[in-house]
């Protein structure tokens, strides 16, 4: 008895001391930005916030371009990940569902691909972008971060598609639908909680990079968000609340998004996981 | 955001019952059939050659250059030979910078697994509701952009008013009370590595736990029924089944934290005095930071490669299961 | 959210097209037309706190009478300008007017991506202060307008030395000790904030020391870090530096010295004249409390020696609006702004004669006995790639701090410092 009560608690009770390790941080930077300055840098860390203060959102916000940053983001986020859902699409189709000369290989430089450290190449993007005459524009920015995503883009919707039973497919083709329809009216519902899932890594990827956009773009009309909260670190470094209110706005879109994506796409993520 | 693997145990018998289809069952449009895979991959290869292959051609190209402010400035192309990569391979710097990224990628990546694993398998023995509640919380730390997660962890480890001195401080550790962790290599490492195992567990236990969740309970029945334990049975039905998922994702984590530039440039600049540069941040600061491109080109060149021999196990095992299947 | 997609692929759409009509950008002209240069605009770029908004406003308004041209100034931070500038310089449409460092400037001369500058220096700089004008000169010619010099000062808060008791300020670098020490002790703010990296109030003392931070070994620069001058001036560094909590490894920048003295419980940090209008701006009540006075030397006679820090203006010689920039470094350079710019911030203008402008200025009468005593680092090419973090010198400095002793700590950051001064350029 005193061993299965012990065996039936320790698995909560872990849990319960993970959640509160996971959960901590993002809490912390919350709280950390709705305290006033003077409960912020106290010899005692106040642990709720007892007299919410919008003063630090005020500092982060009235930056100037904020709003031309958000609008940027948003933009080349949105633009990359709809590019390579697109093309990603085509091509795990083609890799899950089709036999065909150098299929291998094919998987195997998508891979490569995937490996590829971006951040060491920003001169070399650079130099190309540069000679281009294209600086300065979001149309480099989105396409490069089309491109960050795109091998594992095609590796994971892969698994989804091969996860779509093949019957069903047989069956409208039987049915006198061509291969197109079928996969358009059989396949691409089935595949929507894969794509969404999918897309989550991309939109986290768009958002977060910085080394190229700092280099690329010059101008305060074509930069993103991460710069600004990076830039906005160095000069406040020890105002901690507006760093923090900086840091909340800046991964509130993706937690957000996250939550909503994650509970729509669980089905999609125990399926896919498995390579049907 | 899942884990894609190579045919598990279970795996797909769809590819096979393609082939089973003789010639003769083929549809008429057969020749159009037969490109249209290709042409399904045209746009993602179009794009890979283009965004990524030409950087790398011009990366390659540059690192033959002798490339500092005036050619960048002047346009003007410079080449010597192999010299950056000379200097690069016989310094000490870049050994030193190889091994440190070694190490550093291979300690985060067994923590990362080791750890992920266990909180995976504890979701599966959780009741409904502690496991909502505990993914929540593993669903928050993974949706953190890493630019803003970066930021926060310098604020718990500030040096004032950070909140872990402080638990530090009333836990009887008072030399921690003011204590700076940038000062040192091992304290640099310590963030950088909690922070990017914070990071990274959520994914692995998430996608194992989603992994257990597929294992016929069949498969139990008949180890129970053979007389196994919970051991035995862990580890001739659990963990055979999820062993493509453990390597799929170790591939995955091995290339993300090898590639981790932003939290460790980010957290302290590689520093202090150059001790925590990873290979990115090396070729970054060597490169770009000290304006000698051409030299930055060549790390980032044999950064590939050295990313290249430590995947390359796990590429072949893909290369042979492809192999098999078709 | 299907619609909000389509309008974003539509966006970037777009965005493709019009990219791809920017190319083409016919006009680049540079001849002043029937109307002046009407319809340009000059980008000019002016580092963070180096200009207030009054004199670029002043001058925005001078230029535009003058030229008809439109002027936009960006504001540029120290950390990390020299590859963004180094990048810019290399691009079609390089800023047109930017300020430089002096000890950055002799890198950038050699590199060909600065203009010549010899018919403005025989216009307009005849009277140039020639020891000002030093930084500017590579191999014979004109690559840059001196602009304004600075040296750094102790602000202080008067108030937290009011409530320690202390009623005059300190001659000589034992009695600034001392005072320091009574603030600690008889109030809770922090005596003085001072940063581990503040490398160029270091350079200031190695100054005072009369020692060099590199030496020529052959025809080649090394470092000299080990001389033991530069020992004693890291030591001065370092009993000053233990009286602050602020960071070992960071420097005055990060975060900006002014914001955390603009707070009201630090007596005293070390910093530019023009630091004060970033403390005013980020905490209007401390205004009143704020003085100045010199960095008190070894001796009541004698200063301590300052890092001679200071601005050029220079062209892109990328850039299509020669004559058109070189038409803002008249009216920015000419006596109105430049006797404007030096009231304003204190700073000491490019020539002896706009000296006057700086008689009642607290800032410039607490900066100008120390300036005679002043020096800059080493003006040559090869110092510039010292500065790029990690800078060697900073290395040097926390190392001390943190406990090395100075000899272990040049040996520390040597081979580092040493391959950069012999970086290929």
């Amino acid at each position: 008895m005193k061993r299965s009560l012990f065996s039936r608690i320790w698995p909560n009770a872990t849990a319960v001391v993970l959640f509160v390790g996971f959960v901590f941080p993002v809490y912390w930077m919350f709280a950390t930005a709705f305290k006033p300055t003077g409960d912020i840098i106290s010899e005692n860390p106040v642990w709720f916030p007892t007299h919410i203060t919008l003063e630090h959102f005020k500092t982060a916000t009235g930056v100037d371009h904020f709003w031309t940053y958000v609008t940027n983001s948003l933009i080349v986020t949105v633009c990359a990940v709809v590019l390579s859902l697109a093309v990603a699409l085509a091509g795990a189709f083609a890799l899950a569902r089709m036999r065909f000369k150098g299929r291998r290989g094919f998987i195997i430089g998508f891979m490569l691909a995937q490996m590829a450290p971006w951040e060491v190449m920003i001169i070399a993007m650079y130099m190309i972008v540069r000679d281009a005459s294209m600086l300065n524009s979001l149309v480099p920015l989105t396409v490069f971060y089309m491109m960050m995503i795109l091998p594992f883009t095609i590796l994971t919707l892969r698994g989804f598609v091969a996860a779509v039973p093949k019957d069903l497919e047989e069956a409208a083709m039987v049915d006198g639908c061509t291969r197109a329809q079928a996969f358009r009216k059989v396949i691409l519902p089935l595949l929507a909680p894969g794509l969404m899932s999918t897309s989550l890594f991309g939109f986290i990827t768009a958002w977060n990079e910085f080394p190229l956009v700092l280099v690329l773009n010059k101008e305060a009309e074509a930069q993103t968000l991460p710069l600004w909260l990076s830039s906005f670190q160095t000069a406040f470094g020890n105002d901690w609340g507006a760093t923090m209110a900086a840091s909340s706005l800046f991964a509130v879109p993706i937690l957000i998004l996250f939550v909503f994506l994650q509970r729509r796409a669980v089905n999609g993520l125990t399926a896919g996981a498995v390579k049907g | 955001m899942t884990v894609q693997t190579e045919r598990p145990p279970s795996g797909p018998v769809d590819v096979t019952k393609v082939d089973q289809r003789g010639p003769g069952a083929q549809r008429p449009a057969s020749r159009a059939g037969a490109l249209a895979p290709y042409l399904l991959l045209l746009p993602a290869c179009a794009a890979t050659v283009l965004l990524l292959g030409w950087p790398l051609l011009k990366d390659l190209l540059l690192s033959f250059q002798n490339l500092n402010m005036g050619q960048l400035i002047q346009h003007v192309t410079e080449w010597n030979g192999i010299d950056n990569y000379k200097q690069a391979l016989t310094g000490e710097d870049f050994w030193r910078v190889t091994g440190r990224s070694i190490l550093f990628t291979a300690v985060n990546v067994v923590l990362t697994m080791l750890l992920g694993a266990l909180v995976g398998l504890l979701l599966a023995r959780l009741g409904k509701r502690m496991r909502v509640t505990l993914l929540i919380g593993l669903v928050l730390a993974w949706a953190m952009p890493v630019v803003a997660a970066t930021t926060v962890y310098q604020w718990l480890f500030a040096q004032r008013f950070g909140v872990v001195n402080w638990v530090l401080d009333k836990l009887g550790w008072h030399s921690m009370a003011d204590y700076s962790w940038t000062s040192s290599q091992l304290s640099t490492f310590f963030v950088v590595t909690v922070l990017i195992v914070w990071q990274s567990i959520p994914f692995v236990a998430i996608n194992l736990y989603a992994a257990t969740t597929t294992i016929p309970g069949e498969l139990y029945e008949a180890a129970a029924l053979d007389g196994a334990g919970a051991w035995k049975s862990f580890t001739t039905v659990t963990l055979p089944f999820l062993r493509p998922f453990l390597y799929a994702t170790t591939f995955l984590e091995v290339i993300w934290i090898f590639k981790a530039f932003v939290q460790v440039f980010t957290i302290n600049g590689g520093g202090p005095d150059r001790l925590t540069e990873i290979l990115p941040v090396y070729a970054y600061i060597e490169g770009v930071g000290n304006q000698h491109y051409g030299m930055g080109a060549a790390i980032a060149v044999l950064t590939i490669l050295i990313l290249l021999v430590i995947t390359a196990y796990y590429l072949r095992i893909v290369l042979k299961q492809e192999e098999d299947e078709l | 959210m299907k619609r909000k997609l389509i309008t974003a692929i539509g966006v970037a759409a777009m965005l493709v097209s019009v990219a791809a009509c920017g190319g083409d950008d016919g006009d680049s002209g540079d001849k002043a037309g029937a109307d002046g240069y009407a319809g340009q605009t000059l980008t000019v770029w002016v580092m963070d706190g180096s200009s207030p908004d009054q004199w670029q406003k002043d001058v925005q308004a001078a230029f535009e009478k003058k030229t008809k041209a439109k002027v936009k100034f960006e504001i540029q931070q120290w950390n990390g300008i020299q590859q963004k500038l180094t990048t810019a310089l290399s691009e079609e449409n390089p800023p047109d007017v930017f300020e430089i460092g002096n000890t950055q400037t002799p890198a950038y001369a050699k590199t060909g991506g600065l203009a010549d500058l010899a018919d403005l220096k025989s216009t307009i700089g005849a009277d140039w202060t020639e020891s000002l004008n030093k930084s500017s000169i590579y191999d014979g010619k004109q690559y840059a307008a001196p602009w304004y010099f600075a040296n750094r000062v102790v602000i202080y808060n008067k108030k937290v030395w009011a409530d320690a008791g202390i009623k005059d300020t300190p001659k000589t670098r034992d009695e600034f000790y001392a005072d320091l020490k009574q603030i600690g002790d008889k109030t809770k703010a922090e005596p003085i904030y001072l940063p581990g990296q503040n490398w160029y109030h270091f350079v200031g003392l190695t100054i005072g020391e009369g020692a060099e931070l590199v030496k020529k070994d052959g025809d080649k620069y090394v470092s000299n870090l080990a001389d033991p001058k530069v020992a004693a001036a890291i030591e001065t560094y370092k009993k000053f530096q233990a009286l602050s909590k602020a960071p070992k490894d960071k420097d005055e920048a990060t975060p900006q010295q002014a914001e955390v003295f603009a707070k009201g419980n630090v007596g005293a940090f070390i910093g530019m004249g023009w630091e004060a209008g970033t403390a005013i701006a980020a905490n209007k009540k401390i205004e009143s409390d704020i003085g100045y006075f010199t960095i008190p030397g070894a001796t009541a006679d004698k200063p301590e020696g300052v890092f001679l820090g200071g601005s050029n203006l220079a062209v892109a010689a990328g850039s299509k609006k020669q004559a058109l920039a070189k038409e803002f470094l008249k009216i920015a350079l000419s006596d109105k702004y430049e006797g404007e710019l030096a009231k304003l911030n204190g700073v000491i203008p490019n020539k002896e004669s706009l000296q006057s402008n700086l008689t009642g200025n607290a800032v410039a009468e607490a900066a100008a006995p120390a300036a005679a005593g002043g020096g800059t680092t080493p003006l040559i090419p090869e110092w510039a790639a010292v500065e790029n973090a990690p800078n060697p010198v900073k290395t040097y400095m926390t190392a001390v701090l943190n406990g090395k002793t100075p000899a272990e700590a040049a040996k520390q950051v040597e081979s580092e410092f040493n391959k950069r001064l012999a970086q290929q350029q």
